[in-house]
C-alpha cells in the first residue's frame, strides 16, 4: 500500500550535542540533536564532556532540540541537576510536549537513582544457608508426618461418609500410575533380571556353581529387585507428575479457591492419588518380579543351555514363597511415601513457575531416597525377625 | 495534541487491518474485518466479553495466525517481512497483556530490563536507572522494583507489565484492560499516564479496555467489536449520540454511560 517511507526518515539520527553561550555574564547551555535511546551513549558523554570542560550554566536552552524521549529526558535532568548547571538553572524555550515529559519525568527521577536495598554480606548468607540446610531433613521430617495425619484424617472421614471419595479421580489416577508404567516397569525388569542371571552365572561358574545363580536371582528379585525398580520408576513418573499437577493448581490460585468453596484438596486431591498408588505399587512390583524371573529364563537358556522347565524346578525347589511376600510387603509403604512426598512437594509451590520446577525435582529425588531408606529399614527389621 | 506527523514523514495509519478472518477450528471468531487505527492516536476497543478483543490482539502482533486479510503494523506487512525487519518493527511495539505476562523467575527490575538486554547495547548502570525510572513512571514504589512477580497484587503486575512495555519508548503500545482489577483512583492516574506518554512522545496506543471512565477521559476514538466485526467506530461522543448498534446503545446510553458522557 502506498505508505510512505518512513523508517530511512527516522533511523536516520542527529547526534545530540550541546555548546555553551556566553552573554553578559550568563551562560547559555544550547542543546541539539535527538537525545533518545538509540543515541543515549553520544548524549551521556556529550553531558559528562561539557561537565569536565565548561564552568555552570544558568540556563539550559532546548528549543533548538529535534526528538526527546523518556531515557533523553533523563540524561537532561541529570544534566540540569549536576554540576554543569547552576542550582537555579532550568530549561528554556522548551516546546510544549517537551515540557510536559521533562516535568514528568523530573517527578519520577529521584527513584531512578534510588540504590538497591542492602543486602546480607556474603559470609552471613553462606552461614543461612548451611544452617537451613541442616535442619531442612528435621523440618522435612515433621511437615511430612504432619501430612501423613492429615490425610490420614481425610481418609478417615471418607471411611464414615463413603459418598464423599472421588472415585473418578482415583480410578483416573489408577490408570495414569498404574497401567500406564505397566511397559516401562516390564522392559527394565526383564533387562536387569537378565543382566544378573547373566552376571552371576559368569562369576559362580569359576566354582562350577551356575545353577546357584538361579536361586540368587529368585531371592534377589523377590526380595529386593522388583520393589525397589517398580517403586523408583513410580518415584520418577508420579511423584514428579503429581506436583506438577497440583503445583500448578496452587499457583493459580486454585487451591485457595478450592478450600473457600468448602472443598479439602487433601481429600479431593491428596486421597485419591495416594490411594490409587496404594492399589497400583503393589501389582506394579508382582509385575516387575515375574518380568525380572522371565529375563533370567531367558538368559539361562541362552547362557547356560538350562530349559525354562529346569529353570521353574529350580526356582520351586529353592526359593521359598516368603520371599515373594517380603517384597510385596515393602510396596503399599514404598507407595504412600511415594504419593505423600509428591502432593507435598506439590502444594509446597509459591507463585512462581520456577518454583514448580524446583519442586518437581525436589520431589523426586526425596521420593527416591526414602524409598531406598524404607527399604533398608525394612530389610534389617525383616531379616532380624527372621524372615 | 500535536498532529501525528514523525520528523517530516506523516504516518496516517500506525496499523490497517483488511478483510481479515480467523477461525479457531470450525468456529468463526472474525469474518471480514477492518480497522485502521491512526497514528498518534488513542483508540478503544470495546466489545462483551469473548468477542474476540484479545484475539485480535495477538493476531495483529502476529501471534496467531489468520486464514485471509492483511494486517499492517507501522506500513508494512508482519507476515511478508524477514527475521531482521519483524525485529525492527517489534522495537517499537510494546505489549502489556491482559495479566501482564510478566517472568516469573525475574525480578520487576529484571523484567523491565529485558526488551534493553535484547536491543540495546547499554552499561547495566544505565539500564537500572532507566528501568527504575519506568517503574516509577508507572506509579510503582521504589521497594517494588526487587520484588518477584508472585510478590506483587494483580494491579502491581500490571504496573510492572506497563513498564516492561515502554521500555523501549515504543511508538506503539497495545494495552489487554490495562484499567482492570485497579482502584478507581489507581485507574485515573494510569490514564493520566498513558495520554502524557501519548501527547509527549507522539505514542499510538491501541487499549482494549470496559472501562467507561478511560474511554471518555482519554480516548480519542472507540471501536466496537460484536457480530465477528468492527461494528462501529468513532469518537465516544458521537458513539453516544447514534449507537446504530444494540450492544453500542446499551453500553454507552445506559445510565453509567450518560452520567459519564455528560461529567466530560
Ligand atoms: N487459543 C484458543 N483456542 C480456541 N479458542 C480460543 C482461543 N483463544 C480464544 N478463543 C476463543 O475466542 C473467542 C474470543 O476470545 P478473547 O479474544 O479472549 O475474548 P475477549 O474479547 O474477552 O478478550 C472466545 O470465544 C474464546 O473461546
Ligand atoms: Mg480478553
Amino acid at each position: 500500500m502506498g505508505m510512505p517511507d518512513n523508517d530511512a526518515v527516522l533511523d536516520r539520527i542527529i547526534e545530540p550535542a550541546l555548546r555553551s553561550a556566553e552573554e553578559r555574564g550568563t551562560r547559555r547551555l544550547i542543546v541539539s540533536g535527538d537525545w533518545t535511546l538509540a543515541a543515549l551513549g553520544d548524549a551521556q558523554a556529550a553531558v559528562d564532556d561539557f561537565e569536565a570542560s565548561h564552568g555552570p550554566a544558568h540556563e539550559i536552552d532546548i528549543g533548538d532540540m529535534r526528538r526527546l524521549d523518556t531515557a533523553g529526558a533523563l540524561t537532561l535532568i541529570g544534566l540540569r541537576d549536576g554540576k554543569a548547571a547552576a542550582k537555579t538553572a532550568d530549561f528554556s524555550r522548551a516546546r510544549p510536549e517537551h515540557r510536559i515529559l521533562l516535568d514528568e519525568i523530573a517527578r519520577a527521577a529521584p527513584a531512578a537513582y534510588e540504590p538497591p536495598p542492602p543486602r546480607a554480606g556474603a559470609a552471613v548468607e553462606i552461614l543461612r544457608r548451611f544452617l537451613s540446610a541442616a535442619t531442612s531433613i528435621g523440618r522435612d521430617a515433621i511437615r511430612l508426618t504432619m501430612f501423613l495425619g492429615e490425610t490420614t484424617a481425610a481418609l478417615a472421614r471418607v471411611v464414615v461418609h463413603p459418598g464423599r471419595f472421588r472415585i473418578k479421580a482415583f480410578t483416573h489416577q489408577l490408570q495414569q500410575t498404574g497401567l500406564s508404567a505397566v511397559p516401562i516397569i516390564a522392559l527394565v525388569s526383564f533387562l536387569i533380571g537378565g543382566v544378573v542371571m547373566q552376571q552371576s552365572a559368569f562369576q559362580l561358574q569359576k566354582f562350577g556353581a551356575e545353577t546357584m545363580s538361579i536361586d540368587m536371582l529368585g531371592i534377589l528379585a523377590l526380595r529386593e529387585l522388583g520393589v525397589i525398580l517398580a517403586a523408583v520408576m513410580v518415584a520418577g513418573r508420579s511423584a514428579s507428575a503429581f506436583t506438577a499437577q497440583i503445583g500448578t493448581m496452587k499457583m493459580r490460585e486454585e487451591i485457595d479457591a478450592m478450600r473457600t468453596l468448602g472443598i479439602d484438596p487433601i481429600e479431593t486431591l491428596v486421597l485419591p492419588r495416594v490411594l490409587a498408588l496404594i492399589i497400583a505399587l503393589p501389582l506394579l512390583v508382582f509385575l516387575a518380579d515375574m518380568m525380572a524371573l522371565a529375563g533370567g529364563a531367558v538368559m539361562a537358556k541362552l547362557y547356560l543351555s538350562l530349559d525354562t522347565d529346569m529353570y521353574l524346578q529350580r526356582l520351586n525347589s529353592s526359593v521359598q514363597a516368603k520371599h515373594l511376600y517380603v517384597g510385596l510387603i515393602k510396596a503399599p509403604f514404598a507407595a504412600l511415601v511415594i504419593g505423600l512426598v509428591g502432593c507435598l512437594e506439590g502444594l509446597s509451590v509459591q507463585g512462581s513457575a520456577e518454583s514448580v520446577g524446583t519442586q518437581v525435582t525436589t520431589a523426586v529425588v526425596k521420593a527416591i531416597f526414602l524409598v531406598l531408606v524404607l527399604d533398608a529399614v525394612f530389610a534389617i527389621f525383616l531379616s532380624a525377625a527372621g524372615f | 495534541m500535536t498532529a501525528p506527523q514523525l520528523n517530516g514523514a506523516p504516518l496516517e495509519y500506525a496499523i490497517r487491518i483488511r478483510g481479515l478472518t480467523k477461525h479457531f477450528g470450525t468456529q468463526l471468531i472474525f469474518e471480514n474485518l477492518s480497522l485502521d487505527v491512526h497514528a498518534g492516536e488513542i483508540l478503544a476497543i470495546a466489545g462483551g466479553s469473548g468477542t474476540g478483543k484479545s484475539v485480535l490482539l495477538r493476531t495483529i502482533l502476529g501471534l496467531l495466525p489468520f486464514e485471509a486479510g492483511s494486517v499492517e503494523i507501522l506500513g508494512s506487512d508482519f507476515a511478508s517481512l524477514s527475521k531482521t525487519e519483524r525485529v525492527k518493527i517489534e522495537r517499537q511495539v510494546g505489549v502489556l497483556f491482559q495479566d501482564g505476562a510478566l517472568f516469573s523467575s525475574l525480578t520487576v527490575l529484571q523484567n523491565v530490563q529485558v526488551p534493553m538486554r535484547e536491543h540495546l547495547n547499554l552499561p547495566q548502570k544505565t539500564m537500572d536507572a532507566l528501568a527504575l525510572l519506568k517503574i516509577a513512571m508507572v506509579g510503582l514504589p521504589p521497594n517494588a522494583a526487587y520484588k518477584y512477580p508472585s510478590e506483587l497484587s494483580g494491579g502491581m503486575r500490571k504496573r510492572a507489565g506497563l513498564a516492561r512495555a515502554l521500555a523501549l519508548d515504543p511508538r506503539i503500545v497495545f494495552l489487554d484492560e490495562p484499567t482492570s482489577g485497579l482502584d478507581p483512583i489507581g485507574a485515573a492516574a494510569f490514564d493520566r499516564l498513558i495520554q502524557s506518554l501519548q501527547r509527549t512522545l507522539g505514542l499510538t496506543v491501541y487499549m482494549i479496555t470496559h472501562d467507561l471512565d478511560s474511554i471518555f477521559a482519554v480516548c480519542d476514538r472507540v471501536a466496537v467489536l460484536a457480530d465477528k466485526h468492527v461494528v462501529r467506530e468513532g469518537a465516544p461522543m458521537d458513539l453516544v449520540r447514534d449507537p446504530g448498534h444494540p450492544w453500542v446503545r446499551e453500553y454507552f446510553c445506559g445510565e453509567r454511560g450518560r452520567q459519564i458522557a455528560k461529567a466530560s
